[in-house]
C-alpha cells in the first residue's frame, strides 16, 4: 500500500502559510526568534480565539490550511507531536501558583497547560471524533506521531490523518535552555552554522501540519515510504536500519538523490550527521533545514515538510544544500535522518509520487 | 457606581482576553451569558469568580447567587460594591 503526504502548512520564523522560504528564505542573525504570526481571522472565530494561546492558534491555522489544501472536509485521525505543549500557558499557570500562593488560578491557563490540549483543540475546532493522540517524546515527538499515522494506515484502521509538530519557545524557556548550552552566542548566519566548531544552535518555533493519506490525488506532494525510530543505535545498527529501509522500498543507496540531515551548527551533534553521511551515503548530496527554521523539539517536522516540497516541485533550492560530493539531480528519493542529543534517532524515506 | 462599572469592564476585557473591545462596547445592562450581549460561557464564569476573589476579596461559593451576580455588568458592580473586602 502506498501512503502519500497530501498537503502541508507551516507557521515558523519564515513567512507563514506559504512557500516563500523555498525561493526567498528570511535569514536570521539572532539566537532567539519567534514565529511570524499570520492573520488568524480566516481560520478562527475571534470569540474562540480569545481563549487560545499562540501555539493553539498556530496549530489550528496550519491544520485547517493543510486539510483545505488536501481537499478534505474531515480527517480520520489527529496526531500531534509536541516536546513542550503549550509552555507559555504552563508558565503563566505556574507563575500564578507561585505569586498568588496557589490561590486565584485561572482555568484557561490550566486547561491549556497540558500537552494534549493542542490535539484536542484541533479536534474540537474540526469537530473530529476520530482517533486523537499526542506524542510528547522530546526531540522525536513529531516522528513518533508520523510513525503512528503510517502504521495505522498500513493496518487499514484509517485512510488519512492530520499529523502535526507544534512547539513554542518562550523567553524564559529559551534562557533556561541557554544555561545548558543549547544556543550559540553572537551573530548567527548560514556560514557560521556551517563552519561551527562550538556547541549550540539558534532557536526557532515549530508549527507544521501534514495531511497523510492512502489515496493519490492531484494535490499529493510525495510518497511517505517508511519511518523508523531508533534508541541509542550504534553506527552499525543505524547502517542496518538504513539497509533494511532501502531494501523494503526496493531501492539502492544510489537511488537516494539526497539525504536531509538535522545539522544545526552544534558541533556535538553535527558530528553524528557527518558520520552518518560518510558511512552510509559518501557520494550523495546532503541537505539541511535548521538554518532556515531554527532548532526546537519538533524541528524535524520541517525536514519532512522541506523534503516533501522539494519532491513535489522536483527541485532542490541551492540554500538547502549542505554538501555536494556530486551534482544534485532532480530528486526522486530523499532519506531524512534526524537525531535528538544522540539518543533518539529517526529515519524517514520519501519518494516522488 | 459608574466608575466601578467602567473598572469592571476593563478587568473583564483583560481577563477574558476580549481583543478589540473597549469598555464602551459593553452594554452595562446587557446579559453577560447566553446568546445575547457578551455571550460568555461557563469557563468565563470561572474566570469571573477568580477575578472577584482576587481583585475584590469576594468568595462566590453559591452557584445560584452567581446567576444573579453575573446577570449584567451592572448587577456585578452592585454586588461588588456591597460585598468587597478590598
Amino acid at each position: 500500500m502506498d501512503i502519500f503526504i497530501q498537503s502541508a502548512a507551516h507557521i515558523s520564523i519564515q513567512n507563514p502559510l506559504c512557500e516563500d522560504w523555498f525561493e526567498n528564505p528570511i535569514p536570521h542573525t539572532e539566537g532567539y526568534n519567534r514565529s511570524i504570526e499570520p492573520d488568524y481571522k480566516p481560520f478562527i472565530n475571534p470569540i474562540a480565539a480569545r481563549r487560545m494561546g499562540k501555539l493553539i492558534k498556530r496549530a489550528i491555522a496550519t491544520s485547517v490550511s493543510a486539510i483545505q489544501s488536501a481537499d478534505l472536509e474531515q480527517v480520520d485521525a489527529i496526531i500531534t507531536g509536541t516536546g513542550l505543549g503549550c509552555i507559555e500557558n504552563t508558565e503563566k499557570f505556574l507563575s500564578a501558583m507561585v505569586n498568588e500562593g496557589e490561590q486565584f488560578l485561572q482555568p484557561t491557563f490550566f486547561m491549556q497547560s497540558t500537552h494534549n490540549t493542542i490535539s484536542s483543540q484541533i479536534a474540537l475546532h474540526q469537530k473530529c471524533n476520530g482517533y486523537n493522540c499526542t506524542y510528547s517524546h522530546r526531540g522525536t515527538s513529531f516522528e513518533s506521531g508520523l510513525s503512528d499515522a503510517l502504521q495505522q494506515m498500513l493496518l487499514g484502521r484509517i485512510n488519512n490523518a492530520l499529523v502535526g509538530g507544534h512547539d513554542e519557545m518562550t523567553p524564559d524557556y529559551y534562557n533556561m535552555l541557554g544555561k545548558i548550552g543549547y544556543w550559540k552566542q553572537g551573530e548567527i548566519s548560514e556560514q557560521t552554522l556551517k563552519r561551527s566548531n562550538t556547541k549550540g544552535s539558534f532557536a526557532g518555533e515549530t508549527s507544521v501540519a501534514l495531511v497523510v493519506g492512502t489515496t493519490h490525488t492531484q494535490h499529493s506532494l510525495c510518497k511517505l515510504r517508511d519511518v523508523d525510530l531508533l534508541y541509542k543505535p550504534s553506527s552499525e545498527s543505524l547502517k542496518q536500519a538504513v539497509e533494511r529501509m532501502l531494501q523494503q522500498a526496493n531501492l539502492h543507496v544510489s537511488d537516494i538523490n539526497a539525504v536531509m540531515l538535522g545539522t544545526s551548527g552544534d558541533c556535538d551533534f553535527d558530528e553524528t550527521y557527518k558520520r552518518f553521511a560518510q558511512t552510509n551515503f559518501p557520494n550523495t548530496p546532503t541537505l539541511w533545514y535548521k538554518h532556515l527554521f531554527g532548532e526546537s523539539f519538533t524541528a524535524a517536522a520541517f525536514s519532512v515538510y522541506a523534503a516533501a516540497t522539494c519532491l513535489s516541485k522536483k527541485h532542490v533550492p541551492q540554500h538547502l544544500v549542505y554538501n555536494t560530493p556530486k551534482p544534485l539531480e532532480q530528486p526522486h528519493n530523499i532519506l531524512i535522518y534526524n537525531h535528538f542529543q544522540n539518543i533518539n534517532h529517526s529515519l524517514i524515506l520519501l519518494s516522488q509520487c | 457606581m459608574e466608575e466601578l462599572i467602567t473598572e469592571l469592564k476593563k478587568e473583564i476585557i483583560d481577563v477574558l482576553n476580549l481583543e478589540g473591545m473597549t469598555p464602551d462596547d459593553i452594554d452595562s445592562d446587557a446579559p453577560m451569558f447566553g446568546d445575547e450581549g457578551l455571550a460568555l460561557d461557563s469557563i468565563d464564569a470561572l474566570e469571573l469568580i477568580v477575578l472577584l476573589e482576587k481583585n475584590y476579596g469576594i468568595k462566590l461559593a453559591n452557584a445560584a447567587a452567581g446567576k444573579e451576580v453575573f446577570k449584567s455588568v451592572r448587577t456585578m458592580a452592585e454586588y461588588v460594591s456591597k460585598n468587597r473586602t478590598k
